[in-house]
């Protein structure tokens, strides 16, 4: 056997009801590197990792550790061979505590008086703190979950591998929640890994951090391999390129800034969630025609409740919004967007559409209650035909069978070409654009970004609440940093840096 | 003070089987898998203690005290196989849990009544629905009992007080010390961490609603032999529904469980001695019967917003879900 590989798949298929997740793949990653799979959406990266992870079984083909043939029937059986998996979505118990999750599954067992087993968590935290030193991986093992953020969840998963003595480490799209610094943390403690002799396979779509840690990455679209290559020597754009599988603009060009009249106006704005804290504090700030204002920030400071209010979703506490000079603050939600609100909202499954309506009802959502879509309180289903035959072309929505087809069996992307076109079409002076980007692969992001530059360029007011920061330095003309409910900063976008900007998302102020 | 004295006696006798219950019912819950069944589990738990009892009252020279252990034992048995249903429809089937609550309900006092009636026609000749038990014997503790109150606590206990309190620690014990009860929390709050980290959540599960069912039957036995002194459909009164508002109170926590268990056992008992201290007619001892329940729906309403249910009770866990 050639054991030249410390893991090898070899043409592994794996196909799922309707779709064929992985069509004939081999990789082959060698002890103590780097190796990254770069895909888009449903390429099959993860799917491919967790059979190697023991998740799944391969429907063909043969799986080696170390030269050896295995068959993985469980996760346990994957990490008896010093295999480990950090999930995209993290899998631990809120209510333990970091130690109590780090052993959860190999729980170390003492005997009290000789009869009664129990779980020694002093010695499991001892161990911990040792290995949490070892790799720089700072976490303190009596802390409960629920109190720590992101970051530190991402160490304790880490952690898990480690204190299960894994030698091979899956990385699931690990950098997908967290903020630049942040990231540069993670990227540390990987290269100290490989120092330590680990060998890591990187699942991710961000060509950034493969140029930055990866030795070799393999390149996924549709379940295929499609090229295995030398990270050392590939420019980004032909990563991109391999990886869409046509030429892709990385960066959206746009022309100097046009801008008009204030459209919208917030003024010491606060807003007070369920239990009555104030989750938006005073934040003032103003959108002007032709711009986009972009407000970046890590999930969960205020930016969803902040757009909430601004479309009527929330109740503004204190503080007044200002539509066109005119006072919004205690306005109908209907009576706003009348006044000229088009809303792209962050979860778009739940806010943006029906799911169980066909796509020319939900064309219709904005229209159905005005002729000539209405009359005397009648629907005119042959208007809201000849009005989504005429969406669907312009904005490029795939969809089966025309009007008729149902947004569930719909791709995210397409689902969200249907929002916006649909809140385009309003024509309205100001666009909320929430996270409009947020589970899309590289194609779907390029044309999105697309509309909202043209949407700019045509006069109309653009407010961007976004976690990506890649899409905030691409889109923004001016950038507000929210953070804790607060506007930390308002600049113009040429004056900040990525750097700059991820420093005051978490809550830096001073240079 | 007899009264007050026989409020105690009286409301532990009712309490603690109900606190077993509660803790069955806490197991299951705390393990991720919605349980409505424990009135069901009881029911059917008491069903085959009873069988066992009244087979080896014929059939052995067995003394009635060992015989009410023997169906102590195979109340426990029963009700765990019998829960055995509610864990594959939950757990196998992905099933919706309340609904699978509400049926094996409903099924156990078909199935019992029904079972009932062909033994006692098969062994008896006549088409009874119960088995009669009688009233297990008690006992007082010499000398704590002569004090005044607190004497009450330890006046006229049933023997399966003691076995039930001795269970519940062990109970509390496996949960929260051991290897086992640390995943069955685990899966209660995120079955996914179980099987990625390699323990079985599953099987875990399937262990925990067993458990459920047999601790429940322990429950439904002991009032067999107390309050109804023989086993009948009447057995499925709702005391299964009032352990999970127990439960429910004391926030899925064994201990608190334990003081909501023993204050609705004193509030009934109060109810049925202030119904005799005033003089009134028994007709109205029932509607001071209803005060365990009028309390229920009180408590549910101020209590409610504060509680944390374990997270992922009542969801179906679908092990190939990202």
């Amino acid at each position: 056997m050639n054991s030249e590989y410390i893991v090898e798949m070899r043409n592994i298929t794996k196909s799922f009801p309707g779709i064929i997740a992985n069509d004939d793949v081999t990789i082959q990653v060698r002890k103590g590197e780097v190796y990254a799979l770069l895909g888009e959406n449903g390429a099959g990266k993860s799917t491919l990792m967790s059979m190697l992870y023991g998740m799944y079984e391969p429907d063909r083909g043969e799986i080696y550790i170390r030269g050896e043939k295995v068959v993985f029937k469980s996760p346990s059986e994957a990490a008896e061979k010093n295999i480990g998996m950090v999930h995209q979505h993290f899998k631990l118990v809120d209510n333990y505590t970091i130690g109590e999750n780090i052993v959860l599954g190999i729980e170390p067992m003492k005997k009290k008086f000789g009869i009664f087993p129990y779980v020694d968590m002093k010695e499991a935290n001892e161990k911990i703190a040792k290995l949490s030193k070892d790799y720089g991986l700072e976490v303190n093992p009596t802390d409960l979950i629920s109190d720590v953020n992101v970051s530190i969840k991402q160490r304790v998963e880490i952690l898990k591998m480690l204190y299960r003595e894994a030698e091979i480490l899956i990385f699931d799209e690990p950098t997908a929640i967290l903020t630049p610094q942040e990231i540069e943390y993670l990227l540390k403690i990987m290269e100290e890994l490989k120092k330590g002799g680990k060998t890591i396979i990187l699942i991710t779509h961000k060509i950034e951090e493969i140029r930055k840690i990866a030795d070799r990455c393999a390149i996924l679209r549709r379940g295929r391999l499609i090229d295995i290559l030398d990270v050392k020597s590939t420019s980004t754009q032909e990563m991109a390129n391999l990886m869409v599988g046509r030429k892709v603009e990385l960066t959206t060009d746009k022309q100097p800034p046009k801008f008009g009249k204030t459209v919208l106006e917030v003024e010491h704005l606060s807003v007070y969630d369920e239990s009555k804290v104030e989750v938006v504090k005073d934040v003032s700030f103003k959108v002007r025609a032709g711009e986009v204002f972009a407000i970046a920030g890590v999930s969960g400071n205020g930016q969803v409740e902040l757009a909430d209010a601004i479309t009527g979703l929330m109740k503004a506490g204190k503080g007044k919004i200002i539509l066109n000079g005119k006072d919004i603050t205690n306005e109908k939600i209907r009576q706003r967007t009348e006044d000229g609100i088009a809303y792209i909202p962050e979860d778009r499954q739940k806010y943006g559409v029906l799911l169980d309506f066909n796509l020319r009802d939900n064309l219709g959502l904005r229209k159905y209650y005005k002729p000539p879509f209405s009359q005397n309180g009648i629907l005119k289903f042959s208007e809201f035909e000849s009005y989504a035959v005429r969406l669907i072309d312009e904005y490029d929505i795939r969809c089966g069978q025309g009007g008729l087809t149902s947004l569930r069996s719909m791709s995210g992307g397409n689902q969200q070409k249907a929002i916006v076109g649909r809140e385009i079409e309003e024509h309205s002076p100001l666009i909320i654009f929430v996270q409009p980007t947020r589970g899309l692969d590289l194609g779907a992001i390029e044309n999105i970004h697309k509309e909202i530059i043209a949407e700019r360029d045509k006069g109309t007011a653009v407010l961007l609440i976004s976690l990506e920061l890649d899409e905030v330095m691409n889109l923004a003309d001016t950038i507000g940093v929210i953070y804790s409910g607060k506007m930390l900063k308002v600049a113009d976008a040429s004056t900040l840096d990525s750097q700059a900007v991820g420093r005051y998302m978490m809550g830096v102020t001073e240079a | 003070m007899s009264y007050i004295n026989a409020m105690i006696t009286s409301g532990l006798a009712f309490a603690i089987p109900l606190f077993i219950m509660a803790v069955g019912g806490i197991y299951s819950e705390k393990s991720g898998i919605t349980n409505l069944a424990v009135e069901g589990f009881q029911g059917f738990g008491a069903f085959c203690g009873a069988v066992v009892a009244v087979f080896l009252g014929m059939n052995t020279g067995l003394s009635s005290s060992a015989i009410i252990y023997v169906a102590m034992l195979f109340s426990f048995i029963g009700g765990a196989i019998y829960a055995i249903i509610h864990a594959l429809l939950c757990i196998k089937f992905r099933a919706d849990q309340v609904i699978s609550g509400v049926v094996i309900n409903i099924l156990g006092v078909a199935l019992t009544t029904f079972l009932t009636t062909t033994i006692n026609t098969a062994l008896f000749g006549n088409a009874s629905n119960k088995f009669t038990l009688g009233v297990s014997p008690r006992f007082s503790v010499p000398g704590i009992s002569k004090i005044p109150i607190i004497g009450a606590v330890f006046t006229n206990i049933y023997p399966f007080e003691i076995i039930i309190l001795i269970i519940a620690v062990y109970a509390w014990y496996l949960m929260y010390k051991t290897k086992f009860g640390m995943r069955l929390r685990a899966c209660g709050e995120n079955p996914q961490a179980v099987d990625a980290a390699g323990g079985d959540g599953a099987k875990t599960r399937f262990l925990a609603v067993m458990s459920s069912g047999g601790l429940s039957g322990i429950g439904g036995i002991c009032f067999a032999y107390s309050l109804l002194s023989q086993f009948s459909p009447s057995i499925y009164l709702g005391y299964g529904y009032l352990a999970i508002a127990a439960m429910i109170f004391g926030n899925w926590n064994i201990i608190p469980t334990f003081f909501v268990c023993i204050f609705f056992g004193i509030a009934r008992a109060g109810g049925y001695q202030l119904c005799l201290a005033m003089g009134l007619a028994s007709i109205y001892s029932d509607l001071f019967l209803m005060i365990p329940y009028i309390l229920t729906l009180l408590l549910l309403m101020f209590f409610s917003k504060r509680n944390h249910p374990p997270k992922a009770a009542g969801e179906v866990y679908d092990k190939g879900k990202r």
